[in-house]
């Protein structure tokens, strides 16, 4: 009845309504990004030339690039610091990757395994990779160890923390699907739970990856004499402000290549994942 | 055959985490009791202990208490935490909601966020020193970009449906920005606050190690220059303790909010 009350002759008040959300976008939308780089690198350039902090002028920073780039830092050139860099955090990754993700996928696998390992992992987890430093120069000195040891730290959690969730939370329905069509333990292992698991287990090695790009930094500012940490630390010592900038730009450009490596890998491992929204 | 299942209490069930644990501890101390690894590089579980009690109360040898350190540490945590959360999410929201923010910040939020916090150390210290100050701007560093980016993705994933039905309705797009963009983004927030918060712990520790007079980071560089392991593995516990606690206080508040959302 009291459908009948209501009155469905009204009209929208414009005609050819459009979705707010649909409407075109004001055309100066386009070159704000623009207008935002000028804005800040003009903000840049005005405060380090009023000197209201010390920062280099983003001239100076370019040919401090120039000179670091042609020339050397600490007896090395720019390049070998960046390979230091690379070489150890490759390392301590294929070495937490052959670790971690059969730890972690075992420990998704296996109620025994997990309840043997996850206790004593489980100590270990919440301390930050960082914090290592101090008892690896203990155990290790200052040489090439304890810096891939930290790394190693950084990117063995994550791996193994992704892994299991991954292979734990794994479809059950697949799961007794593939049993109940007959496949023995070893095939639901690498042909259903596995591949169930993948997106998770890289999401874990991308995580892992990305921390110990920052354990490396970390442990090169610490104790090292070369590296792309003792780029900035160095720059601090020498109090020029201009190395400091260029390495953190340095430190920048290379985390960016190795995001954007991580995610064309993704796409070719885990090619069935939906497409991300960001 | 009832008594079989009934005797499946907390031993039968983990008897063999028991068994990893203890293995884990008698191990670690017979490594350093039987001198394989010397107790200048390690100290036994038992010594850690002691080094723990010792430390609730006692400042030597590097000059505070084990509280007088956490309160230091905890005390930047929050404050950088909090300034990161208090921007960032804002930021984040705006940005996933309102296209000119998007292309004001987006860019230069870009260039600065591949830049870890822990590269913001040197050029932090010559700024500020190595105050408090220096320290909360890099702990605002490492809390504010997961804050930005979780925020932004969690806007951004609203329901178009719902966004749809709230302008039939006749609501404006600062109100739907308000009603339905914003709580159905606090899942993704929540996620960023957990993620913000272990990162500023982490990079915490990294600029104590580097510069500062107090606090937990401190304590474990000081063990190392003392070459004291046990108050390095006091602190290590401490800090990951805490790092566990915060997380897990989260976790709690968290499951509270979408239970009460539901």
């Amino acid at each position: 009845m009291a459908l009948n009350k209501v009155d469905i002759n009204v009209q929208p008040k414009e005609e050819g309504y459009v979705p707010k959300s649909k409407k075109k976008t004001f055309s100066y939308i386009q070159v704000l990004p623009v207008v935002s780089f000028a804005l800040a690198l003009g903000i840049w350039w005005v405060i380090a030339e009023l000197e209201l902090i010390r920062l280099p002028t983003p001239a100076e920073v370019i040919m401090q690039l120039y000179v670091m780039a042609t020339g050397t830092v600490a007896g090395q050139p720019l390049h070998f610091h960046v390979y230091m860099s690379l070489q150890r955090v490759l390392i301590a990754f294929v070495i937490a990757l052959a670790v971690g993700i059969p730890l972690g996928t075992m420990m998704g696998w296996n109620r025994r395994i997990e309840k043997i390992f996850n206790p004593i992992f489980e100590i270990f987890r919440p301390i930050p990779p960082i914090a290592w430093v101090p008892l690896a120069i203990l155990w290790m000195g200052i040489g090439e160890a304890p810096k891939i040891f930290i790394v190693w730290v950084g990117c063995f959690v994550p791996m193994v923390v992704n892994s299991f969730t991954g292979m734990r939370y794994a479809d059950k329905l697949l799961m007794d699907a593939s049993r109940t069509l007959g496949a023995t333990r070893s095939q639901q292992f690498f042909n259903v739970a596995l591949p169930a698991a993948l997106p998770s287990i890289f999401a874990g090695v991308q995580n892992g990856l990305s921390l110990g790009w920052m354990c490396v930094l970390a442990a090169e500012m610490i104790a090292a004499r070369e590296g792309a940490g003792f780029l900035i630390l160095q720059g601090m010592y020498v109090r020029n402000e201009a190395m400091i900038v260029s390495g953190m730009l340095i430190i920048g450009l290379l985390g960016f290549l190795i995001a954007i490596f991580l995610r064309y890998m993704e796409k070719v491992i885990t090619p069935w994942r939906k497409e991300e929204l960001v | 055959m009832n008594n079989v299942k009934l005797k499946n209490n907390f031993f039968t069930e983990n008897y063999l985490s028991i068994l990893s644990l203890s293995f884990f501890f008698l191990f670690w101390y017979y490594l350093v009791a039987s001198g394989i690894v010397s107790d200048r590089i390690l100290a036994d579980p038992i010594t850690t202990i002691q080094t723990f009690i010792f430390k609730l109360t006692n400042t030597s040898p590097e000059g505070a208490t084990l509280f007088q350190h956490l309160r230091t540490s905890l005390i930047l945590a929050l404050t950088g935490f909090s300034l990161g959360a208090v921007i960032g999410v804002p930021l984040g929201l705006l940005m996933g909601w309102y296209k000119p923010v998007d292309a004001l910040v987006r860019p230069l939020f870009d260039v600065l966020r591949p830049i870890p916090p822990i590269a913001w150390i040197p050029i932090s210290i010559f700024w500020f020193g190595i105050g408090m100050f220096s320290k909360s701007f890099i702990i605002f560093v490492s809390a504010f970009v997961p804050c930005v980016i979780n925020s932004y993705t969690g806007i951004r994933l609203t329901n178009p449906t719902l966004i749809r039905v709230a302008e039939v309705y006749g609501a404006s797009y600062r109100e739907t920005f308000f009603r339905v963009g914003v709580p159905s983004a606090v899942p993704m927030i929540f996620t960023g606050l957990k993620l913000a918060l272990s990162t500023a712990w982490m990079t915490l520790v990294a600029a104590e190690l580097l510069a500062a007079n107090e606090g937990l980071g401190y304590m474990i560089q000081m063990g190392r220059r003392l070459a004291r392991p046990d108050i390095i593995i006091v602190g290590m516990l401490t800090i990951g303790a805490v790092g566990a606690l915060i997380a897990s206080g989260l976790q709690s508040f968290d499951s509270k909010l979408s239970k009460w959302r539901s």
